[in-house]
């Protein structure tokens, strides 16, 4: 076809000379021909051009160039010709290497437009100038940003920042870019919506010919679903590390085959001395059917939920745990093995155990505890011995006489809302309760917690009655105590005044007989007479020593402290004051002061001084020793003689009033002095006790307690 | 036992014997002429007030002393002692109490209601002897009578 275009052409240039008044002579023109072997070289290339050429050359030789129909040429033309035929070759070779230039160029962009559909196709692209400023987005880049292309473009990619990379890693990127190096790395992006996805990235800098980015192409790789799941994954990964619970996988052989550390920190094994191992190793061995059970339970695709039981540590220990087990299944839903989620339950097993314990106190308290919601009055808790001491409590709640008139008595007292307890009493059939309300703030609900205290009125009653009784007869006794004491004062003192008057009668009398009629009385007479009058004497004295005795029961004491060594001294010297030459040598040491009426107890020295002296007078190295020492109950005071003592066996009378162990011809004497030293103690609330051996001389003690304030 | 002569003891004494002992003694030491007895409290009020048995005496004429038994039937010394303290006539009349009576009461009751001495009659005869001479020695002889 080129070849046919290229003889057309030339032939046609031809015939358009020799048609347009070509006379011989005349100038060929021969520069026409150029046009059919551009044409020609343009159509058809090298092959048609130089046809064309090579036609124009024999056309003109033979049509227009002297000799005319003859294939020579005149000297003349020849150069011209010649010259036609070179330039006629030459534009052939460069149209047709233009030609070839362009049919590459086309091909070429016909590549490139195809390749850039099929990017368009799989990739997101995007190409900004040197400044960042899109210049251009495909479909895929404004469907996955969910921009429209006017809002990109002239925009810069921080439009779609989402702010998740640091400054340095888009600092590194452009560095890398704007030095003519492809970068590549994922980046996640935000979407107009606020949504956020990765893009696996290439952007890759196109040069001028000074080599400075003239613009960049960035193409991308939507990456989200895999960015999800690794993030997914690493989020379950830490879920898993970072779970106190134990989390165990296992092959449904029962080999482990992961090992959380929450699995580490309940059993004690480390995930390398764990994985590979029989699960079976953390049973104790009473358990071991137990694996059985769950393996059987995993193979036919049911999980065991919040299974509690015991598990072995490392140590042999044993921990209580909650475990739940299910089965893992590959992907095409295939059961491989199983999880277990154990849970420390020791924790949960003591606080279950504590609260257990805790709410048994209310439980088995006797006492009737109910808990009560004022707003619905409901009974929200009412323990075993409420239920037992009234069945009806339940049933009829606030009208019941155990609960009645609750919420009336809080509003009108306003008691107990303020976090105090208030307190009150019912009668309940023959039943007395005490009732502690606690208003719970929180809840609104009030707490009763009731004491049956019929007995403790009862008792109180009791109490009071007796009390009252004791004190009738407190009161009758004490009348009758005073009676008594007046009865025995006005016997001491019928003692002292009507029974001294005979005496003194008898004994002024006989004496009025011998002043009147002495001188006729013999010897004899005289000394009956003398007996009389002594005996009468006797009498008085043994009046007025018992006389004094029944003074010191009767008389109040006085109580202030007494030198006990200076009183002993003085009473001492007082006894032996008309005692001549029979004074017995003293031997006083120093004796504690005490508390007590200096009176009374001068009348205990008195006495046991005198009966010292008395006893001891026939000794002719008579000592009395006055001292005390330390007892138990106090101090212990003693006086002690080297006389004639007395018979021990007698010691129960020696305190007696009346009482003598030796004869009035040898020892005078009433036989009140001992009882009057023994009333003196007891008044002070001390005791007195005697030893002595018969003409070994006697000791004498006694106590006096130095506590006895009232 | 009253005289025209001024009488110079009143005793007041239920008991014989001692009344017979106390005159012997006062007698027998020449240390009293004229002595009136009286047998119980309200005879001694009578005679002291000229009233009953004993009206129509000299109400002025007092004794230089009253010797004074607490023990008395009818009115007791006490009383005796109290109603002479309550009138003008006899409130500053010596006054010595006699008595078997050792009681505290007594004598703190005695001293409260004015008495000028209180005698505790010893029971040997010889001391008691004694005892009512010095006392008759001391009040009719030594002591300076108020009225």
């Amino acid at each position: 076809m080129s070849y046919l275009f290229a003889l057309g052409t030339t032939l046609g240039t031809l015939w358009l000379r020799l048609a347009f008044g070509y006379h011989a002579g005349d100038e060929p023109v021969l520069v026409l021909f150029i046009l059919p072997v551009v044409l020609s070289a343009y159509v058809g290339g090298l092959g048609p051009g130089l046809f064309a050429t090579a036609i124009a050359a024999l056309g003109s030789s033979y049509y227009l160039l002297t000799p005319l129909h003859s294939f020579r040429t005149s000297d003349l033309n020849l150069p011209n010709w010649v010259a036609m035929i070179i330039v006629a070759v030459l534009i052939v070779v460069l149209v047709n290497a233009l030609r070839t230039n362009h049919r590459n160029l086309r091909a070429a962009l016909a590549d490139a437009g195809e390749i850039r559909t099929a990017l368009d196709q799989h990739a997101i692209v995007a190409i900004t100038d040197p400044r960042g400023k899109i210049t251009f987005v495909n479909d895929k880049f404004c469907a996955l940003s969910k921009y429209a292309r006017e809002e990109l473009l002239g925009q810069d990619h921080r439009l779609i920042n989402s702010r998740h990379h640091s400054k340095e890693f888009i600092s590194d990127l452009w560095a890398t870019i704007s030095q003519g190096r492809v970068w590549h790395g994922e980046i996640k992006n935000r979407a107009k919506d606020g949504t956020f996805y990765w893009v696996d990235t290439t952007i890759v800098p196109f040069l001028d010919a000074a080599g400075k980015p003239r613009q960049y192409v960035a193409i991308r790789a939507d990456i989200s679903a895999r960015k999800w799941a690794e993030e997914a994954q690493v989020r379950l990964a830490a879920i898993v590390n970072s779970s106190d619970d134990a989390i165990i996988s296992k092959t449904l052989g029962g080999i482990i085959t992961s090992w959380n550390p929450g699995a580490e920190t309940l059993f004690g094994h480390t995930a390398e001395e764990a994985i590979g191992q029989p699960i079976a190793m953390l049973f104790p061995p009473d358990r071991l059917s137990e694996e059985d059970e769950i393996l059987a339970r995993i193979a036919r695709g049911e999980s065991v939920k919040h299974f509690e039981t015991l598990r072995r540590r490392k140590d042999g220990s044993l921990v209580d745990i909650s475990v739940t087990i299910s089965p893992i299944t590959d992907h095409e839903g295939r059961i491989i093995g199983a999880s277990k989620i154990s849970r420390d339950i020791t924790e949960r097993k003591l606080a279950q155990e504590k609260t257990a314990w805790l709410a048994s106190f209310p439980e088995k308290n006797p006492n009737a505890i109910v808990e009560l919601d004022l707003r619905s009055s409901e009974i929200t808790y009412i323990n075993p011995a409420a239920i037992r001491l009234f069945p009806d409590l339940p049933k009829l709640r606030l009208e019941h006489p155990f609960l009645a008139g609750l919420p009336a008595l809080f509003e009108a007292t306003g008691q107990g809302t303020d976090g105090e307890p208030m307190r009150h009493e019912r009668v309940l059939g023959d039943r007395c309760f005490s009732q502690t309300v606690n208003l719970i703030p929180e809840s609104g609900r009030v707490r009763i917690y009731s004491t049956d205290i019929t007995e403790r009125l009862r008792a109180e009653e009791e109490v009071r009655r007796l009390n009252a009784e004791l004190e009738r007869r407190v009161i009758e006794r004490t009348a009758q105590l005073e009676a008594a004491n007046k009865e025995l004062e006005a016997f001491s003192y019928s003692v002292s005044h009507d029974l001294r008057a005979p005496l003194r009668s008898v004994h002024g009398y006989v004496r009025m007989v011998m002043e009147d009629y002495g001188d006729r009385f013999d010897a004899e007479g005289v000394r009956l007479m003398n007996v009389v009058s002594s005996e009468a004497r006797r009498m008085g004295q043994l009046i007025d020593d018992l006389l004094d005795f029944s003074r010191l029961g009767r008389q109040k004491m006085g109580s202030t402290e007494v030198d006990m060594t200076a009183l002993a001294r003085s009473e001492f010297e007082h006894q032996t004051r008309d005692l001549k030459d029979r004074v017995p040598r003293l031997d006083l040491r120093p004796l504690p002061p005490t508390q007590g009426d200096p009176a009374m107890l001068r009348q205990v020295f008195a006495n046991l001084l005198g009966n010292a002296i008395k006893f001891s007078r026939h000794n002719p190295t008579a000592t009395v020793e006055i001292g005390s020492q330390s007892g138990a109950e106090g101090d212990v005071y003693y006086v002690k003689d080297n006389g004639v003592g007395f018979d021990d066996r007698y010691l129960h009378k020696l305190f007696g009033v009346f009482q003598r162990l030796h004869g009035e011809a040898e020892f005078e004497g009433t036989g009140v002095g001992l009882a009057l030293v023994k009333r003196v103690i007891l008044r002070h609330g001390g005791k007195v006790w005697a030893e002595s051996k018969l003409q070994e001389g006697a000791t004498f003690y006694f106590t006096l307690p130095t506590d006895r304030h009232n | 036992m009253s005289s025209q002569s001024q009488v110079e003891v009143l005793l007041v004494e239920d008991n014989p014997r001692d009344a017979e002992m106390t005159l012997r003694t006062l007698r027998r030491r020449n240390l009293v002429n004229s002595v009136v007895h009286v047998k119980d409290g309200q005879e001694a009020l009578e005679w002291l007030f000229a009233e009953g048995a004993h009206a129509g005496r000299d109400v002025s004429q007092l004794p230089k002393v009253v010797l004074l038994d607490l023990k008395l039937p009818k009115v007791d010394g006490l009383e005796v002692l109290r109603a002479m303290r309550a009138d003008e006539r006899t409130r500053l009349l010596p006054v010595v109490v006699l008595t078997s009576s050792q009681e505290d009461r007594d004598v703190i009751e005695s001293y409260k209601l004015g008495v000028n001495s209180y005698i505790v009659k010893p029971v040997d005869f010889e001391n008691f002897s004694a005892a009512v001479a010095e006392l008759g020695h001391y009040w009719l002889l030594l002591n300076q009578k108020p009225l």
